[in-house]
């Protein structure tokens, strides 16, 4: 028996953050910055501590303030939170070190900043119903603000569109808990399930099940609910280093809630065919869109909700491998479109541009973040030895000459395609003008990034063992086979893009130019609640 | 009239959250938008604060016996609920204002075709 290293009570992995950010705001701005880097260091090793005690020692459970259970917030570290937490937390230290000589890293920015941190890591752990609630709207409101920071162009109403669009979920998620309490007398997840179970007709609970996973199908940007998405990951106005924790973490906590929420009600309800269409549907239009963008950072926002998509896909498939699959791919998502998002912001600072026919040459100008970003670049289109094959490799797994393996193919084709667009600012001679970035944090925080994309790649099945627990063989994932698949992926995504991408230019443009309002957006949401009712009312 | 005797006042409030769904799916005007949001908000509270309601049911303080308390969580928990409730329609006008003083409309659709493209 190893010993494991001391973890404090989890509460104070929430509350750490925001506690000493609200009470160092005193402080001047350079202090404030060291202040919050120690707490970011203290807060990763309370992270790593505990998911080293979930993965080998026990659960963790914490009832907060030691009420008796099913009245106490209750926090909890298991099999799925662990790996999250520590996600968050390195995730947060990376991106922090990252932009440590930025000229955004005001005290606002700062402490809005980790505020977001304590939020995230509070979904992550919360046991608690309610507390998800109160956690979700918390992340919004912080994210509205985040979103509108340089207040450029059309920020104000993105950000209200975005609030807007949340706060009707909110609201179908708060009904939907208020007919959960009256149905069970409890919130306590758990106590839920159990009690779930226990009902003479499974019927009574098909109305909240659906308000709570149309609001979670919203947090997780799922067709056709992804609108907001692109323009909170995308924005113009937010740095590089928020839409990397958007897109990287904050996006994964709606894909963890499906997965946690759709396991309490999983003793009555199995929407896994559900989801898994609807997963399927957003990876192809969330690539397609992808396509259409001239804006590197909306390229690369489509295309998270294309890789949400598959995320879904995967885990609602059935077998455990592509269930694995996916979970593995949302921390290997959390590193590639992290990392690509960071050297985004960059790219668009050194080069004053965000459309892509503007830059060139990244490779030559700033070799480091090029390369960081071409790693990036590999792994998202799942590259042999890159990370995103391993995981993509599990989800096929799962998919064995199935109808669904072509369907992975397709997917796979339109990622290529999205990045063979990205990649054409790697390449060519650089733009003159532009200066080389020498900043010694963004060059160390991008290698980091790329290497632990090569190593989860390289150590893939080990690398889910080590984190999620289940064994599998990744050694078909480094087989002749795959690699002359992706080599031929990759000559028909760039054949398609040289021959038919560039050549619909006005098409494009339209799909680019086109907006749902407000109002069209809710109809959405009300049909996606409809049709889900419907599917339970015959799934129970 | 028996199906108004079958019908409660938890009806009434999902009743209410559906006529607030109408509004945000109908209505081109921003500031009836985010009060029919405002309304599904409420709705939803006034839902649970009759979760597990009890006739004849004293204040959950000291004084009531306990076997006569009203269910205190609803009511913890709603309190809660309302505080974010203002703070969010709050932002949502805030944010509108500056859209409104920018862009020199309160509807959607015309909102949309005066973005900076």
């Amino acid at each position: 028996m190893m010993t494991l290293p001391p973890t404090g009570p989890l509460h104070l992995l929430v509350l750490t953050p925001v506690t000493v950010a609200a009470f160092g705001f005193f402080l001047p701005q350079r202090a404030y910055q060291r202040l919050l880097f120690l707490t970011n260091v203290v807060v990763a090793y309370l992270a790593v501590a505990t998911f080293i005690e979930v993965r080998w020692g026990a659960d963790i459970i914490e009832l907060v303030a030691q009420w008796r259970e099913g009245v106490a917030i209750k926090l909890v570290a298991d099999q799925y939170s662990g790996p999250m937490v520590l996600l968050t937390g390195l995730f947060f230290l990376g991106t922090y070190v990252f932009s440590t000589r930025a000229d955004y890293m005001d005290k606002v920015f700062l402490f809005l900043y980790m505020l977001l941190q304590s939020a995230i890591l509070g979904l992550f752990l919360s046991g608690d119903i309610f507390n998800i609630f109160v956690l979700l709207e918390l992340g919004m409101l912080t994210i509205a603000i985040l979103m509108m920071y340089k207040k450029e162009k059309q920020a104000v109403y993105d950000a209200m569109l975005y609030l807007m669009m949340n706060f009707i979920a909110m609201a179908f998620f708060l009904l939907g808990i208020g007919y959960l309490y009256r149905t069970t007398g409890v919130l306590d997840l758990a106590m839920l399930e159990q009690r779930l179970a226990l009902l003479e007709s499974p019927r009574t609970v098909i109305v909240p099940y659906a308000m709570i996973l149309t609001a979670v199908a919203l947090k997780s940007a799922l067709w056709p609910l992804f609108g907001w998405l692109p323009r909170a990951h995308g924005a113009p106005s937010a740095p590089g280093i928020v839409s990397a924790i958007l897109s990287g973490v904050q996006v994964k906590v709606g894909v963890y809630l499906l997965v946690r929420l759709g396991g309490v009600f999983s003793p009555i309800i199995d929407a896994a065919p559900f989801f898994a269409v609807i997963g399927f549907i957003t990876a192809v239009v969330g690539f397609m869109l992808a396509v259409a963008q001239k804006d590197i950072k909306l390229i690369l926002a489509y295309h998270t909700v294309s890789q949400v998509g598959l995320i879904v896909f995967g885990i609602n498939l059935g077998p455990d491998v592509a269930f694995w699959g996916g979970m593995y791919h949302v921390i290997n998502h959390a590193l590639f479109k992290g990392l690509l998002f960071l050297t985004a912001g960059v790219i668009i600072d050194q080069y004053g541009t965000r459309y892509y026919s503007e830059i060139r040459g990244v490779l030559r100008r700033m070799p480091i973040v090029g390369l960081a970003a071409l790693a990036g670049v590999l792994g998202i289109t799942g590259a042999p030895f890159f990370n995103g094959s391993i995981s993509k490799y599990f989800i096929q797994q799962g998919l064995q000459g199935n109808l669904g393996e072509l369907g992975l193919y397709i997917i796979n084709l339109g990622t290529i395609l999205s990045f063979v667009k990205y990649s054409t600012i790697l390449f060519g001679p650089p733009t003159p003008e532009v200066k080389p970035a020498r900043d010694p944090y963004i060059a160390a925080i991008s290698a980091v990034f790329g290497l632990a994309i090569l190593v989860g790649g390289i150590f893939g099945g080990p690398a889910v063992a080590l984190i999620y627990g289940p064994e599998y063989a990744a050694a078909g994932a480094f087989g002749l086979d795959k690699v002359i698949i992706f080599v031929l992926t990759l000559a028909l995504g760039v054949g398609v893009y040289y021959w038919i991408v560039l050549r619909i230019g006005a098409f494009l443009a339209a799909i680019r130019e086109f907006k749902f309002n407000f109002n069209q957006v809710t109809v959405f949401l009300t049909s996606f609640f409809v049709v889900l009712l419907a599917y339970a009312y015959f799934a129970v | 009239m028996a199906l108004l005797e079958y019908l409660d006042i938890s009806d009434l409030a999902v009743g209410l959250f559906f006529i607030g769904l109408y509004g945000a799916m109908t209505q081109r005007n921003i500031i009836k938008t985010i009060m029919s949001v405002g309304i599904m908000d409420l709705a939803a509270v006034v839902f649970f604060m009759l979760a597990n309601y009890q006739d004849g049911a004293g204040p959950p303080i000291s004084g009531t016996p306990v076997d006569r308390m009203a269910d205190p969580v609803p009511q913890a928990l709603m309190i809660t609920a309302i505080v974010i409730g203002v703070s969010v329609i709050a932002m949502c006008l805030a944010t509108f204002m500056r859209v409104a003083y920018r862009y020199g409309t309160a509807d959607w659709n015309i909102l949309i075709r005066r973005l900076e493209k």
